[in-house]
């Protein structure tokens, strides 16, 4: 054995073929003769075999939970009903033609819609602005309508007196905050959460 | 709903069918194949615990809700390594480390933090002695991975520790298939003279 055989050493390709385990009888024979190349596989196959018998390791037990919280599952039945839907549709050819000539129906009626939507844009422009003047006519209406009711009521004579002045209306001002003040305190109360148990040093 | 026996003997094509069919089962029985050796390559890739938990939370997440688009032609496994390897590459374009700890992150400064970032290695029952042997070994081998370029890293573990044929390296990596080669051949190389101290 020599460090001089007269073939090349091993490059990567033939490393590759000793590593799978089919090397080529003229490599066997080249191995025999060379110290350079008998030393070089014997150091690839070692590593080779460490690399190999690195450990998997182990995440924890809890990450397919954790995925799973974050994928979304289709729903089986929704999907079996529209492959059967699909199934009926395409289940005989008058199916298919009957399936065709409703979806020809619904793209040329959304088509000529389009059509005619974009060659009469001032017939919709004067139709919006009327329906527009027609709404807001109405609310004033309403409104009106509304204010006098108010007005007509027994008790609004009482209650326009109690704030006839700046300082009737001040103090009516000041009661109805009081009150409010009051209520958001005690609705805080009830809402609040009830203090944890403690231990106390007596027992 | 079928079981995990039923799922077992069943190829990751059938599983995805079912998993497209709405099945829960099938979706786990994926994550239960997968899991160990996913976690492994993302942790050999960032090697810190906690990171390698969130980019195979996130790669599991991105792979499954996008089941539909996964074509059978390709194996299933080419298809999920090729998300955690870039769910690994990008992190590490964002951030540099440098040490490798199998008892912890190295970002852990307490006791109790080191004890939760610490690896639990699965699978092989040891001795003892041989486990801590092959801890001593493995714990060398891992340093010097760690010490390879990422792009060497991702190749030689999935061509020698996870077993994947050149080609398949290739379209996990979306490298050409020379390239692939050169890059294993380079990191044996490193690897070598890194551990011929163990040889000798």
């Amino acid at each position: 054995m020599t460090g001089n055989s007269a073939a090349p050493h091993f490059g990567p390709d033939e490393l590759d073929l000793w590593l799978a385990g089919t090397p080529s009888p003229e490599m066997r024979n080249h191995v025999d003769e060379c110290c350079t190349c008998l030393e070089l596989v014997r150091a690839e196959e070692a590593l080779a075999a460490q690399l190999a018998a690195l450990p998997l390791y182990a995440p924890k037990a809890d990450l397919a939970d954790r995925v799973m919280a974050s994928v979304y599952i289709p729903d089986p039945f929704a999907i079996r009903s529209l492959q059967a839907a699909r199934r009926r549709l395409l289940a005989s050819p008058k199916a298919v033609a009957i399936a065709a000539t409703i979806a020809l129906v619904l793209l040329g009626s959304m088509t000529a819609s389009a059509a005619w939507t974009l060659a009469n844009r001032e017939t919709l422009v004067a139709a919006g602005n009327w329906l527009v003047g027609e709404a807001a006519r109405w609310a004033w209406v309403g409104l009106r309508s509304a204010a006098l009711n108010l007005t007509e009521q027994p008790w609004f004579v009482g209650f326009r007196s109690l704030v006839e002045t700046p300082g009737r209306l001040a103090l009516a001002s000041a009661a109805m905050s009081l009150m409010y003040v009051s209520g958001i305190l005690a609705l805080r109360r009830l809402l609040a959460v009830p203090p944890r148990q403690v231990a106390h040093a007596n027992g | 709903m079928p079981s995990r026996v039923d799922l077992a003997p069943k190829t990751d094509q059938e599983i995805v069918v079912l998993a497209r069919a709405g099945e829960e089962a099938a979706y786990r029985e994926l994550i239960r194949r997968y899991e160990r050796p996913l976690f492994s390559l993302l942790f050999r890739m960032v090697r810190d615990r906690e990171l390698a938990e969130d980019l195979a939370q996130e790669t599991f997440v991105k792979a499954l809700n996008a089941i539909e688009s996964y074509r059978p032609e390709f194996k299933f496994s080419s298809w999920i390594f090729k998300i955690a390897n870039n769910a690994a590459i990008d992190h590490l374009r964002r951030r540099e480390l440098d040490t490798l700890s199998l008892e912890g992150s190295p970002q852990a400064e307490t006791p109790e933090a080191i004890e939760a970032t610490a690896l639990q290695i699965g699978g092989r029952q040891e001795s003892p002695l041989a486990e801590v042997e092959a801890r001593e070994l493995g714990g060398q081998i891992e340093a010097a991975i760690a010490q390879l370029r990422p792009e060497y890293r991702s190749c030689i573990l999935l061509r020698h520790v996870e077993g994947r044929a050149y080609e398949e390296i290739a379209e996990i990596l979306n490298l050409p298939l020379g390239t692939v080669k050169t890059y294993i051949h380079r990191a044996r190389n490193e690897l070598r003279q890194a551990l011929a101290h163990l040889r000798e």
